[in-house]
């Protein structure tokens, strides 16, 4: 299963440490001193969050561009 | 008695007959000078640097990258063979493009001397210059310039052509006359790929404009701001600053653009450098220096934008410019973006993060097609129009004249004109005439 299909889905993926299924649940990202509350699917037991590597690498990384200097 | 110190020496041209002249940056107390002597013209003496942040704190070195393609060869050195020649140390961050040499105001200081009736390039002429651009230099960011641009009906059709050919950011520089009066012609701008209007502000008081343009404009320029609005086109203004005309006005000039955000994306200062006619040498007076500019943003603003949050530029020479770039928070205060730099930078990596910051910056706040509807957008894509709509961005670039012109700071230039024979020119070498008024570039092409 790649990342895309599991990020869409809050059943398909399971915590590596619990077992448990991820949820939709708010996250608090931050970077550079900024911090920014996003809905990500994460372990409800243990706080895990899934980033999958299309968000890494693409909206994440553009918010990511827009705070640092040139 | 103040100390005479030599700081360093450097290479620069005679202000009367352009020969090349060695120079050097002598301190005297707070204050660096460029001095130089002509064998046979005398000496010379122009200052470059006043007061905090200090000379020798407001450094950023890079390590120097090549031109990809040179048009011209090393022959006379430095500033005689620029086209670029292969002792060029940068790439190009900016391509600027003279589409006309017509203009509609006669404003007192002028880089381009324009106003003529020459006849424009055609589309087939622009075409070249484009490619010669994509040749040497990439996709870099291309600024439409002049004379005044908008007195060409056909602009569109140049900034369509620009982004056909892949060039990711146009920005057009303009007094925004025509911007004014025409909304059909700002939204054909648009249409065409207009990413942004580098609009000539030289302050928010009325006083200002018939003596620095000759003519009562700051309406002219108010609307050129709303009708940009209604077209999504980012706006820089672009103040020139003149001691004892417009000095007084800079931190109202900032506080009125963070009025106009996200329109407004930032204010690019351009202390007054002297091109053109002066036969006698500009006094300390009659110029107002980088650290000068940054210490009276932070006054003029009561510390609303702090001095040491303006850092030297990754890109051209450190004592080219500076720039802060901020995050406007709910309370209105500024929150200042990290600087990541570091020491020994290469200078091809600073040119590409600068073309990358000036297209994302000084581009037209995109709505994203969630934003009217905040419950279904992605709340990555409203978190980045969040963030779009709430930066801004302070900067100024202090050009170089006859007088205080340093070889080593344009040998690492990133601003290149396209001369009309389709060779790239450091803007400054470019601009650059002796107090005859007569240029080492712009008549020859």
């Amino acid at each position: 299963m790649n990342n895309k299909e599991a990020g869409q889905n809050s059943t398909a993926w399971r915590c590596a440490q619990c077992s448990g299924p991820l949820e939709q649940g708010k996250v608090t990202v931050s970077y550079l001193g900024n911090d920014f509350p996003v809905q990500e699917l994460k372990c409800p037991k243990c706080g895990l969050v899934l980033i999958t590597e299309e968000l890494a690498l693409g909206k994440m990384a553009e918010v990511e561009q827009n705070l640092e200097d040139k | 008695m103040i100390e005479r110190k030599i700081l360093s020496s450097t290479s620069s041209v005679c202000p009367e007959c352009l020969a090349k002249v060695p120079a050097e940056r002598v301190s005297y107390d707070d204050k660096v000078y460029l001095e130089k002597s002509c064998p046979q013209h005398g000496d010379f003496s122009a200052l470059l640097w006043q007061g905090e942040p200090a000379w020798q704190e407001w450094v950023r070195p890079k390590i120097p990258t090549q031109p990809q393609v040179c048009y011209t060869e090393v022959s006379k050195g430095c500033p005689f063979d620029c086209g670029l020649c292969a002792d060029h140390h940068q790439h190009t961050c900016t391509a600027l493009l003279e589409v006309t040499q017509r203009c509609n105001l006669k404003c007192s200081f002028c880089f381009a001397a324009a106003g003529g009736h020459s006849i424009d390039p055609d589309l087939a002429t622009i075409d070249r210059w484009y490619e010669q651009v994509l040749l040497a230099s990439g996709t870099c960011n291309i600024q439409l310039s002049g004379g005044e641009p908008t007195l060409r009906d056909d602009l569109p059709a140049i900034i369509a052509l620009g982004k056909a050919k892949g060039f990711n950011f146009v920005q057009l520089n303009t007094n925004g006359l025509r911007l004014a009066r025409d909304t059909a012609y700002v939204q054909r701008l648009k249409e065409a790929g207009l990413d942004s209007v580098f609009l000539q502000f030289d302050g928010t008081e009325a006083e200002i404009y018939p003596i620095l343009r000759g003519s009562a404009i700051l309406e002219h320029k108010l609307a050129a701001i709303r009708n940009c609005a209604r077209a999504n086109i980012g706006v820089v203004l672009v103040p020139t600053l003149v001691p004892g005309v417009n000095t007084h006005n800079i931190g109202a000039i900032v506080k009125f653009a963070l009025e106009q955000l996200p329109t407004v994306r930032g204010v690019h200062f351009q202390p007054v450098s002297y091109f053109g006619r002066y036969p006698k040498p500009p006094a300390d007076a009659d110029r107002i220096t980088l650290p000068r500019v940054m210490r009276e943003i932070e006054s003029q603003t009561n510390g609303l934008i702090k001095a040491a949050n303006l850092k030297p530029p990754g890109c051209e020479n450190a004592l080219c410019s500076f720039h802060g770039n901020f995050k406007v928070l709910p309370n209105g205060s500024l929150q200042a973006l990290s600087n990541t730099c570091c020491s020994g930078e290469k200078a091809e990596e600073g040119a590409r993060k600068t073309r990358s910051f000036v297209a994302r910056q000084w581009s037209g706040p995109t709505k994203s097609p969630g934003s009217e509807n905040a419950a279904q957008a992605d709340q990555w894509d409203i978190l980045l129009q969040n963030l779009k709509t709430h930066s801004f961005s302070v900067s100024a670039m202090a050009f170089q004249d006859a007088w205080n012109l340093d070889l080593a700071r344009l040998q690492d230039c990133c601003i290149h004109v396209v001369s009309p024979a389709g060779k790239l020119i450091p803007f400054c070498a470019y601009n650059l005439t002796n107090s005859q008024g007569q240029g080492l570039y712009r008549q020859g092409g």
